[in-house]
């Protein structure tokens, strides 16, 4: 369980967080969302005490990261893949972060078969692939047996086998009663694997849900119509209360009014059609539109953006 | 490939409750980070035989020339100084050692797993503090007294004698031969053990240094200049005011710690004694790692 608590981080005039608060809960994926640059990242770094709180708290358990007898035992993370030296071999790293923790050199072992790494345990991690470096990095949240487990945009560089082999793991690690927060700047990744989620825009919080509530009331639901008379088919519907858009293709798309009701009014007034689709917006639509404003790459703005 | 794996493999990790992950736990980890990496055994053995090798070299130079020498650099020779030649390269592997063990954290951004296993900092930095130490320690010891023997035996092969111990530095004036020190000479063994604890505290403080700039290039610049730039800017001051710098620059209380203390004073106006040089540098690294602790409890990872 992940508690923050008015959570604001502020590198010089940037407020890269800004008075966050939200739960994360054990049994389930929690999904970490916001547009890169957003301030997920830093969060991330808050909650293992990386990152000085600028104010607010960050708890794990109620207690702050720092005040973990063996934190590795009890949160697992992946940061950055790549921050690995590259002259020593998989294992060693591995072994390395292991004694911290005073964790035996057996579970290590273990990991690496895990994550399915043994045949290349003793390589250099320099020689790595990036994917083979995500499954590393994975390995070593899992090295403690962690009950809170963050996972920062774990699928980079995997192949869709890889991406299908974490998302898997995730939902049987959450599905163990584990808490693991997930983040990722990737809606259709999120729509796959969370349950919960938290929805972030410029450091500050947009939304603390769950992904079907998230959908279902951020949705207008649209349909796209096509008719050969389709000026008179935008007049019919206009008078029967709908808000007609055209398309770019010649077609209208059609809001406030349902599709059985657009076909009724068109056969009504005599009209053919020739397509009548239902639009189901996608999270990622939803999620753009929701974040349109607190995305910090405007083509007009020009913010430094420490992350 | 599935989690029910992760689940029934409950380890025998130690309970929970019991101890904490600290300075202990930091040693094990740094010993293998260090020697799960060539370039550090590279380095030792840079000190090993650049120690050996110099050691021999010099002596050998030394004893052959010594009918040819002139009054001053007869009396300005000493056995064991010549003998730990190699400490000018061995000055700098060492603190390259000693920046990289911190700034190769940073360029790799692996600190931040470091110090997400280990979150008391301070515990961080003593962990490696205490692994570079002792390996250091250890190498350089074994690196000074190997020198001294080797420098020994090429200066007595070649015709050199050994000095009685009761011998004055103006004695040397008039010897015939090159002057050799035996180790039971009064405060050789001590003058040698004292190179290598310069070498080692060094280290220590090329790791202060790495942890306020948390960056190789910088780190090495520095400490390159410090020890070796500085002291030719200094001689470009009046001698009336680098009399007053260059006796406690680095480098220089280093050749005041491997001089023989009671050969000290008779040639060795521009240095302070071996201890005086021993404590002013334990001083300077106690301010430079210290400073360096308080950094890393503050700033950002």
């Amino acid at each position: 369980m992940i508690e923050a608590r008015g959570l604001t981080k502020v590198y010089g005039s940037t407020r890269a967080v800004n008075d966050l608060s939200f739960d994360v809960r054990a049994g389930v994926v929690t999904g970490f969302l916001g547009p890169n640059g957003s301030g997920k990242s830093t969060t991330m770094r808050m909650v293992l005490g990386l990152d000085h709180p600028t104010k607010g708290t960050v708890t794990i358990g109620s207690k702050p990261y720092n005040d973990l007898r063996w934190p590795l035992r009890e949160v697992g993370a992946l940061l950055d893949a790549k921050a690995i030296h590259p002259g020593r071999s998989a294992r060693n790293h591995l072994l390395a972060m292991a004694q911290t923790n005073a964790i035996p050199a057996k579970r290590v072992d273990e990991v690496i078969e895990l994550v399915g790494l043994s045949a290349v345990a003793k390589r250099k991690v320099g020689k790595f692939s990036l994917g083979m470096g995500q499954r590393l990095g994975i390995a070593g949240a899992l090295l403690g047996d962690p009950g809170v487990l963050l996972f920062d945009e774990p699928i980079n560089g995997l192949d869709p086998e890889g991406i299908l082999w974490v998302r898997t793991l995730l939902k049987s690690l959450a599905a163990e009663g584990r808490t693991i927060f997930l983040s990722s700047h990737l809606m259709s990744e999120m729509a796959l694997t969370a349950t919960d989620l938290v929805v972030i825009g410029q450091g500050s919080l947009i939304a603390e849900t769950t992904v079907d509530d998230f959908v279902s009331s951020n949705t207008v639901a649209t349909v796209e119509v096509r008719s050969p008379r389709i000026d008179d088919l935008s007049t019919v519907l206009t008078a029967a209360g709908a808000a007609v858009t055209p398309s770019s293709d010649g077609g209208i798309f059609v809001t406030q009014l349902d599709a059985p009701a657009i076909g009724d009014a068109a056969l009504a007034a005599g009209i053919a059609l020739h397509e009548l689709a239902p639009v189901k917006a996608s999270l990622e639509d939803v999620f753009m539109e929701l974040t349109a404003d607190s995305t910090e790459y405007h083509a007009t703005t020009s913010g430094q953006e420490p992350s | 490939m599935s989690t029910t794996d992760l689940a029934t493999t409950d380890t025998a990790t130690p309970p929970a409750q019991h101890g904490h992950a600290g300075v202990r736990t930091m040693v094990t980890s740094e010993w293998t980070k260090f020697r799960t990496v060539r370039s550090s055994w590279i380095s030792l053995l840079i000190i090993v035989v650049m120690g050996i090798g110099f050691a021999a070299l010099f002596s050998a130079v030394f004893a052959n020339h010594w009918s040819q020498s002139s009054p001053g650099d007869r009396l300005q020779f000493d056995p064991v100084r010549i003998s730990q030649s190699g400490s000018f390269v061995s000055e700098i592997v060492v603190g390259v050692l000693g920046a990289l063990i911190v700034t190769s954290e940073y360029s790799t951004g692996s600190i931040r797993t470091t110090l997400a296993s280990i979150p008391k900092r301070a515990s961080m930095a003593w962990g490696k503090a205490i692994v570079l130490g002792v390996v250091l320690f250890v190498v350089t010891e074994i690196t000074a007294f190997a020198s001294f023997f080797t420098s020994q035996a090429v200066l007595l092969a070649s015709g050199g004698k050994t000095l009685p111990n009761d011998a004055s530095i103006a004695s040397q004036l008039r010897l015939a031969h090159v002057p050799v020190l035996s180790i039971t000479y009064s405060g050789v063994a001590m003058a040698v053990f004292r190179e290598a604890i310069f070498l080692t505290l060094m280290a220590l403080f090329a790791m202060g240094l790495g942890l306020l700039l948390r960056n190789t290039t910088g780190t090495i610049s520095l400490y390159v200049g410090l020890l070796l730039i500085l002291p030719i800017l200094a001689q470009l001051l009046p001698s009336s005011i680098n009399s007053h710098i260059l006796p406690y620059l680095p480098s220089n209380l280093g050749v005041a710690m491997s001089t023989v203390a009671s050969r000290h004073t008779d040639w060795a106006g521009t240095l302070v004694g071996p201890y005086a040089a021993l404590g002013l540098v334990v001083l300077y690294v106690a301010v430079i790692l210290g400073a360096g602790i308080v950094l890393l409890r503050r700033r950002d990872a």
